[in-house]
């Protein structure tokens, strides 16, 4: 029998609030599935889509991108920038095939440690249902140099 | 044409005469309540009816001054005084008097001593012995027309004042003519005059006190009714020579007649110039209020006075300040009575001296009386000051009616005291009448007789004071209930020596610690009967008995058997109308009282026209 | 300066001045009733009258309102003026026989009975119109006047009816000599429970005994001043004239370096739980309002006493009240089970009424309270283990009959009891205040759970908030006892000391900068900025970041197309970097 299916899901958490929310679900023992890999920003504004499609590309099957619930951000409006950015970027990779379960953007302020374990938990269960994402790879340029590199040979 | 006992005028010399008689009827309240104005009417169809309206003149003046004989008129140039006079008498007294030329004997004015009539109004004694100054024009004017005022003079005194004389001099004019305040107190009005004009104020108030509240006074009232041009004319030369520009009568509610011809005067006046703006063209100018009262005794109080026309409770203030300092909203206010302003216009026409040759050394001129009570001739008199008593009564009163015995006289109202007979002699003036423990008050004068219980005199007295307090001291709020509780207990019979001590010891401390006049006189009444009548307060007390037999509870009704049965023939009226049931008796035969069952109503006494009862 | 004498004494004194104030000077003192010193003179009731000698002889006046002369001759207690006195006095003792001060009076002048009549035997007022002329002047509505004349003379309200204009202030029974008018509560409570938690009951005090600055302060919402430009007494008698009516509430715009938050608690509103009777029955109390009534300076001055000002004989307090609770707060409020312990002792020791306690658990840590706690135990106070039900007033026999019954399960005994009790106690909990959201919103903090303001970290940094420089002190962040509070605060204003002390702030490194060569002068960045950190440079063409207004978010830099834009500690190779690095693992 095939090993059962382990999601790999990226999560980008803002500092202040999910970052915390989720330091929180830790000090308070709250259990919840190991899948989420958690990479800290200071904002969730900070979340550039290029971030998430590398994500999918790097072999994600999930991206979580976590902030301060609206009016409550820490640099004021950063979590609005994000939540723009989110709604521009759905339809991009529903072009893509990827599914809605696998791009959530969640508000989690950071005394919501229960919040995060549902969320993730959540999250996890309905990726693990859908299966691997099957990206065609391509070959990606290694440093950033080289993707000068190649920029500058199309240009040219 | 001089006429009777008033100053002659400086223009009746000149005046055009053109109907052949003239008939002035009494128009003041006392004679139309008595129908005079119907008597009037009723002359005016006469005179109409005979076509005689070219040739005789009617006028309605003011108070004549003879209350007792109204209505009454008096026929000029003649002097014909006719009294009582009925609608009915009209048609008889014209086709007789007026066309015939007969005067009509049986409507004049008989004496009660004497049968024959007095036709001429200074034969009378009642008119013979005044001297009228205040009253100058009362029964000569109507009123109502403000060139009648003029024709006698009027208003030439404040052309005076304006044109020759300074202010200053205006005030001393009053000065010097001795004047005191006619309203009660006596207060030198030139002194205050002085006092208001010293003020430092661009505003200032000239009042006229005419609330008159003493029961029975009329003085006031007259004269408004009369010749109210008199006291408007005294106000304004008051306003030049004080520096006022506003002024306010404070007339009594309860007088509408004297406060309809007020009016009609004070818009006579405007019309001609003589109130408002640049008064006969000078820079004076002067704006007349009529301000009434609304029932209070209190408000006659200066201070009441300014706070009831401030539009606030009618209770005095303690003074100083004094209402020349500050009265009228805090502005210097100096308040006369009416006679007193009624006297101004005729001093400065005549001159201080003048005035002053008039009265006593102290007090100068001459003061208006109304004479009422157990007198013959009831009516409004204007007398110099230093006249005695005894004149007043007998010379000019006529005496005592019904042949009963003087008792006393009450002068100054519920402020005064009453006067024996053994002061008769006393001259009128302030200080006499003050010395024998009474005041001039406002000038009313009410005489008593036999039949008078002084205890109960001033039992009356407390009552209205009682009801008239303003509430505000202690003192006179309790004192007058209390000394009221105190006499009414001894007319009952249930007086004891104590409570005679406690009246006494009450009646001095409310008389020194009152805040205002009213309290600081109401014990006058009880001050000067127990100075003078203390034995019949004490055979209230230690016999139980009222010798004047007013004191209901004290007497006893007898029935003597002898006359009732064989002059009254035991006729049972009595027992018919006694209330109580308590006579008994037969037709025919002698009736009796049960004293236990008998309530000293007095009707049985009332009704029997056998003289079979008597009081013990 | 005017000279006078006095019963004999020779006294200059300023002009203006009454009699009654030159004779106080020298220590005479006249009788007055109808007399006030901060109200005009009114001279009715004349027992001030003193003698006074004058060129005419003497004369009887009332001192309370005649200004001095010179050369005045003034007898205060000859026999005129004693007589007065006695006789006014018995005028009064038979108009108001139940006034106990006319008759107190008349005593000190050998007068026992009056030798007057009376007609009403209970009547109280004197008529002396300090009342009238107090509404008139302090108050300034005249609400209140004289009506008829005489002996039919009365205070009351135009018309006899209800009059809008009194404002309730009760300068007319403050100031009545004789008792005769009263405030009283229209339902008749002797000591009205709900309204001790709020403010003071004059319009002028020191807001309480600790107060900084221990000076009064106005309530404009209370003083008759402010309502009707009347009144002003207290600016009249403050001899410094340090009273300002036209004083204003100003801004101030204070910069600073750190900010302290001690904002504080507010108690759980009890009648939230409608079946404690909190608001509805009488006698139902919180454990504030029992600190109000226990307080020396309180309205009762330390008695405990019931609505009906009797003392109680039997206590009940329950435990949690909105604490514990998934009703309503799941917290325990930490510090009620020991001040419940501490109202039970103050109640059995003031009133000796026997207590209740109604509990879920006794919590009583540290130094020193469990120790009270047994000797409570031993002062025989009860103890029911069992969160009381409901509190009612229907009593099933005759000894529940005027009481409040608690009924309760006492999970000890395993039974329900109904304990009959005069009063009860509601140990209210802590909860955060109502505005709590809107503070922590404009210092930048955040809310932990339940909505105090959340610290950094709870076990190493309790006094520190997320926000550089705002520190957080007392039961704002969390329920806790005084004890606490104080540790608390020392530490928050240490650290704020130190961030003082130190004279430079740190700043986070991660600030976002620009690349200039990369920069396209798109200014797609500059409106994103929040904090206006970005300008844009005219002459090169390119946006500009200044460091120290840029807090690090990140915003500029995910927006930038051309990824001139980057952060530090956070730059685009960085986190894709991340990205592989965390997908890299199995």
């Amino acid at each position: 029998m095939s090993e059962q299916f382990e999601p790999k899901i990226v999560a980008f958490f803002c500092n202040w609030c999910t970052y915390t929310a989720a330091d929180l679900a830790g000090i308070s023992r709250m259990k919840y599935a190991p899948n989420v890999r958690v990479v800290r920003l200071m904002c969730s504004g900070r979340v550039d889509p290029q971030f998430i499609l590398a994500a999918f590309r790097d072999g994600a099957d999930g991206v979580l991108i976590g902030g301060c619930h609206p009016g409550d951000c820490h640099y004021q409006e950063g979590n609005y920038k994000a939540l723009r950015r989110f709604h521009l970027l759905k339809p991009v990779l529903e072009e893509m095939n990827i599914e809605d379960e696998r791009f959530r953007l969640e508000w989690i302020s950071a005394s919501e440690g229960d919040k995060v374990q549902k969320v993730i938990n959540e999250m996890v269960e309905q990726i693990t249902k859908l299966g691997p994402l099957d990206l065609e790879p391509i070959s990606t340029p290694e440093t950033l140099d080289e993707m000068l590199e190649k920029e500058q040979e199309i240009a040219v | 044409m001089e006429q009777l006992n008033t100053e002659p005028t400086k223009t009746t010399a000149n005046a055009q005469k053109p109907f052949r008689m003239s008939v002035l009827v009494c128009a003041g309240t006392g004679c139309v309540s008595n129908n005079s104005f119907k008597v009037m009417e009723a002359l005016q169809d006469e005179i109409k009816k005979h076509n005689l309206e070219k040739e005789i003149q009617i006028v309605g003046t003011g108070c004549n001054g003879f209350c007792a004989e109204g209505p009454l008129l008096v026929v000029q140039p003649d002097e014909i005084f006719y009294a009582q006079l009925k609608v009915k008498d009209i048609p008889l007294l014209v086709e007789e008097h007026f066309l015939k030329g007969r005067p009509v004997e049986k409507f004049m004015y008989t004496p009660p001593e004497g049968e024959v009539a007095i036709p001429k109004m200074s034969d009378i004694d009642f008119f013979a012995h005044q001297r009228l100054i205040a009253l100058r024009n009362r029964g000569l004017i109507d009123p109502e027309k403000i060139d009648e005022y003029i024709g006698r003079d009027g208003y030439t005194a404040i052309a005076k004042a304006l044109t020759e004389m300074s202010p200053a001099e205006i005030v001393q004019e009053i000065v010097d003519s001795g004047l005191r305040g006619r309203g009660g107190a006596g207060f030198p009005s030139g002194v205050k005059w002085q006092l208001c004009a010293k003020q430092d104020s661009d505003t200032k108030y000239i009042v006229c006190n005419a609330d008159e509240g003493d029961p029975g006074a009329f003085m006031d009232r007259s004269i408004i009714e009369s010749d109210p041009h008199s006291v408007i004319e005294g106000m304004l030369i008051g306003a030049f020579g004080m520096g006022a520009s506003e002024g306010f009568i404070y007339i009594r509610n309860e007088y509408p007649l004297a406060l309809e011809r007020l009016h009609v005067a004070i818009e006579q006046a405007e019309k001609y110039g003589l109130l408002g703006e640049n008064i006969l063209g000078t820079n004076f100018s002067f704006k007349m209020n009529v301000v009434r009262g609304a029932g209070a005794f209190v408000c006659g109080e200066e201070t009441a006075l300014i706070a009831s026309i401030e539009g606030k409770l009618g209770e005095p203030r303690p003074r100083p300040p004094y209402p020349v300092e500050s009265g009228l909203w805090g502005k210097p206010t100096n308040i006369n009575n009416v006679e007193t302003w009624a006297n101004v216009p005729i001093i400065i026409d005549r001159g201080a001296k003048w005035f002053a040759s008039i009265g006593t050394e102290t007090s100068k001129g001459t003061k208006v009386f109304s004479l009422v009570g157990k007198i013959n001739n009831t009516g409004l008199l204007e007398v110099p000051m230093g006249i005695t008593l005894r004149d007043i009564i007998y010379k000019i009163g006529g005496g005592i009616p019904n042949g009963k015995k003087f008792k006393a006289i009450q002068s100054g109202g519920p402020s005064g005291g009453c006067i024996p007979e053994d002061q008769l002699d006393l001259p009128v003036d302030y200080e006499s009448l003050s010395e024998a423990g009474s005041m001039m008050g406002s000038g009313g004068m009410v005489v008593m007789d036999e039949d008078t219980c002084m205890v109960d005199v001033a039992r009356y007295f407390l009552t209205f004071t009682r009801d008239e307090s303003c509430g505000k001291c202690a003192p006179c709020r309790e004192g007058t209930w209390q000394m009221h509780e105190i006499l009414t207990k001894i007319t009952e019979g249930n007086g004891t020596l104590n409570d005679l001590a406690v009246l006494e010891a009450l009646a001095e401390v409310v008389k020194d610690t009152s805040l205002c006049g009213l309290g600081q006189t109401a014990p006058n009444p009880v001050i000067t009967t127990l100075r003078y009548f203390r034995d019949e307060y004490l055979a209230h007390i230690e016999k139980k008995e009222c010798q004047a037999h007013v004191c209901r509870e004290l007497n006893t009704y007898i029935i003597h058997g002898d006359v009732c049965k064989t002059d009254g023939k035991g006729c049972g009226v009595c027992r018919r109308e006694c209330p109580d049931k308590a006579i008994t008796g037969e037709k025919g035969k002698a009736h009796v009282i049960d004293q236990q069952l008998c309530g000293k109503c007095g009707v049985c006494y009332d009704v029997c026209n056998f003289n079979a009862i008597t009081i013990e | 300066m005017i000279s006078l004498k006095i019963n004999g004494k020779p006294i200059q004194v300023e002009s203006g001045t009454t009699i009654l104030q030159a004779a106080k000077q020298l220590g005479f003192e006249i009788p007055t009733l109808c007399y006030h010193p901060q109200l005009e003179p009114y001279a009715a009731c004349r027992v001030c009258t003193v003698e006074v000698k004058n060129e005419k002889g003497n004369k009887l006046m009332t001192s309370c309102n005649s200004i001095v002369e010179d050369g005045m001759e003034v007898q205060t207690d000859s026999d005129a003026v004693a007589q007065a006195r006695k006789i006014n006095l018995q005028l009064l003792m038979a108009q108001a026989p139940a006034a106990e001060i006319v008759s107190e009076m008349a005593a000190n002048y050998g007068v026992g009975d009056t030798a007057f009549l009376s007609e009403n035997a209970e009547e109280k007022c004197i008529l002396c119109g300090l009342c009238v002329r107090a509404c008139e002047q302090v108050a300034g509505t005249s609400a209140i006047g004289f009506a008829n004349r005489g002996k039919d003379r009365v205070v009351t309200t135009p018309f006899d009816v209800q009059n809008e204009a009194c404002i309730t202030c009760g300068s007319c029974a403050f100031v009545c000599p004789t008792g005769a008018i009263t405030m009283d509560d229209p339902f008749g409570r002797e000591v009205i429970h709900d309204e001790m938690t709020l403010g003071p009951d004059k319009a002028i005090t020191v807001p309480f005994m600790q107060a900084v600055p221990n000076a009064p302060a106005i309530d404009t919402e209370a003083c008759i001043h402010f309502k009707t430009d009347a009144c002003g007494l207290c600016a009249e008698v403050c001899e410094p004239e340090a009273i300002d009516y036209s004083q204003k509430d100003e801004i101030e715009e204070v910069e600073v370096g750190t900010i302290l938050l001690a904002t504080g608690f507010k108690t759980f509103d009890a009648s939230r739980i409608a079946k404690y009777g909190y608001g509805k029955l009488p006698n139902v109390i919180t454990s504030l309002e029992f600190e109000k009534l226990s307080n020396a300076s309180g309205p009762t001055g330390g008695d405990i006493l019931m609505q009906d000002g009797s003392v109680p004989k039997s206590v009940g307090i329950i435990h949690c009240v909105g604490s514990r609770d998934d009703n309503y707060n799941k917290y325990c409020s930490k510090v009620c089970c020991m001040y419940s312990l501490k109202i039970a002792h103050l109640m059995a020791e003031k009133t000796g009424a026997e207590v209740y306690n109604f509990y879920i658990d006794m919590r009583t840590p540290g130094k020193g309270y469990e120790e009270f706690y047994e000797r409570l135990l031993e002062e025989g106070m009860h103890l029911i283990r069992g969160r009381a039900a409901d509190v009612s007033d229907w009593a099933m026999n005759e000894d529940e009959e005027g009481k409040l019954v608690i009924r309760a399960e006492d999970t000890l005994v395993g039974a329900v009891r109904r304990i009959p009790v005069d009063m009860v106690v509601l140990a209210v909990g802590l909860e955060p205040q109502p505005d709590a959201e809107e503070i922590r919103r404009k210092f930048n903090i955040s809310c932990s759970s339940d909505g105090w303001f959340l610290e950094r970290h709870p076990k190493l940094a309790p006094v520190s908030t997320f926000t550089d420089g705002v520190f957080l002190a007392g039961s704002c962040q969390g329920p806790k006892d005084i004890p606490e509070t104080v540790a608390q605060s020392g530490a928050a204003v240490a650290e704020a000391l130190a961030l003082i002390d130190r004279g430079y702030v740190e700043l986070e490194p991660n600030t976002a900068f620009i690349y200039e060569e990369e920069c396209s002068g798109c200014k797609t960045c500059i409106p994103l900025c929040p904090f206006s950190a970005i300008s844009f440079v005219e002459d090169k063409n390119v946006s500009e970041i200044n460091e120290a207004l840029c807090k690090g978010c990140g915003t500029c830099v995910a927006a930038c197309p051309s990824g001139a834009a980057q952060q530090h500690l956070f730059t685009d190779e960085q986190i894709f970097e991340e990205i592989k690095g965390v997908l890299s693992y199995v």
